[in-house]
């Protein structure tokens, strides 16, 4: 089925709004809807828009990324729902905090490099 | 086959008590978790971290490993089970407990049973139980690095990737798969690509997994990334300076020229609008102004600046360090 020669034309999820529903992300992840709610009364991960109704709850890539790595975290590491929702908060300000790093070296880098 | 020492991986001694297997094995999936860890081979180490623990941790496998490790490797490294083995302990049983088997390795598997041989039940994640069922398959997610020239144009980039799919007698097996995709331009750093269907195929009549490409920027000799805005620092002399000038800048797109108001600073930030990486919102260029100044000056030239320092003799470059 692999195929080189043709080429796929990309949709960039960022933008093309392409969403998941409750029970589509929790197809994805492998996981209960009950898991997804929590995560998300924890602040874990959220829905576009906040809807009283999880039904109507619209998900989009980077919360699926979310769940899943909460998921294994869960199931590596044997994490509790607080100590997820810490360690991914941590986790994205560490890797937040790595990115800033990375361009500041960098653009010392380019005011330095010259002189 | 490899001989694995598994109370190496887990960095105990063979008399180990399971509290210290426990307590080492913790502390070591925390520190490789891939999660968590930013150590090149954090995946591998992981994997291997739970295939040593699945072993020591059960008094059964763990008696039987250590028979097989007296028995011990050959000359060479290699390692074969004596003739006739077979675990007691196998996992064709049901023994598993929470580990992502599908990765064990083949030492494992020829000594265990492994996961691939089929058969083991529930907890082993969705591609453990592949059989027979209607299973949507895998999403894959990759990482694809780009030079900003390539995310500035947009570009036609060959992704591989591994999807895991069931042979004809229902084994999970690996299969390299390789999609050409035309990225668009003005892709930033972290953003993601979804393909529809070009995951891991379903089982069952299921619909095929998605693939997710997370975008990554190599870094750039000139220019760096704030947002969509490209920042790069451009030298100009003390006199354009001084007097204002219109100085050629590079872009990622093409060269622009910038004027350059007098009395510039070093340091100084000026903006170039929408030329920065492209989109519906485009980001703009950034020039950070840093006064160059040339390694030796000619004769005439320090003539000039003794002049220039008689006529600023006011000016205290040093007046906020209160000095």
């Amino acid at each position: 089925m692999s195929n080189p020669d043709h080429t796929l034309t990309v949709v960039v999820s960022d933008d093309d709004g392409s969403t998941f529903t409750l029970r589509e992300i929790c197809e994805r992840g492998d996981c209960h809807a009950e898991f997804v709610i929590k995560l998300v009364d924890y602040g874990i991960i959220s829905p576009r828009e906040e809807a009283p109704e999880a039904r109507r709850w619209e998900f989009d890539v980077a919360a699926l990324g979310r769940l899943q790595k909460a998921l294994r975290l869960q199931r590596d590491l044997k994490m509790n729902l607080p100590g997820l929702a810490m360690s991914l908060e941590l986790l994205d300000e560490v890797e937040e905090m790595r990115r800033e790093l990375a361009r500041l070296n960098q653009q010392m880098q380019h005011l330095m490099g010259e002189q | 086959m490899e001989f694995k020492d598994y109370y190496a991986v887990l960095g105990v001694s063979e008399s180990a008590t399971p509290e210290e297997i426990k307590k080492s094995y913790r502390r070591l999936a925390r520190k490789y978790h891939p999660d968590v860890s930013k150590e090149e081979d954090a995946d591998a180490k992981f994997r291997e971290l739970g295939e040593a623990y699945e072993v020591l941790k059960d008094p059964e496998k763990r008696g039987e490993y250590d028979e097989l490790r007296k028995y011990g490797a050959n000359a060479d490294g290699s390692f074969e089970p004596p003739p006739g083995w077979h675990s007691a302990s196998g996992f064709a049983g049901g023994g598993y407990t929470d580990s992502d088997a599908q990765h064990f390795s083949e030492f494992f598997e020829e000594i265990f049973g492994g996961a691939r041989a089929g058969g083991f039940s529930a907890g082993a994640g969705p591609r453990g139980s592949h059989r027979q069922r209607s299973m949507r398959g895998e999403d894959v997610h990759a990482r694809l690095a780009l030079f900003l020239e390539e995310a500035f144009h947009g570009c036609e980039k060959q992704v591989s990737f591994t999807v895991h799919e069931p042979d004809p007698n229902g084994r999970l097996v690996s299969r390299q798969k390789t999609l050409k995709v035309k990225i668009p331009a003005g892709m930033r750093e972290g953003q993601h690509i979804r393909l529809k269907g070009q995951g891991g195929p379903g089982t069952g009549g299921a619909e095929p997994g998605d693939l997710f490409i997370e975008v990554q920027l190599a870094p750039h000799p000139h220019f760096t990334i704030e947002g969509r805005d490209i920042v790069v620092a451009v030298p100009i002399a003390p006199w354009e300076a001084a007097l204002g000038a219109t100085v050629t800048v590079p872009t990622v797109g093409a060269k622009v020229n910038l004027k350059v108001p007098k009395g510039s600073t070093s340091g100084r930030r000026l903006r170039l609008k929408g030329k920065g990486l492209p989109g519906k919102h485009p980001g703009d260029q950034i020039v950070i102004l840093q006064i160059a100044m040339p390694h030796r000056h000619s004769t005439d030239a320090e003539k000039l600046y003794e002049q220039l320092a008689e006529a600023e003799k006011d000016f205290n470059p040093r007046s906020r360090l209160h000095v």
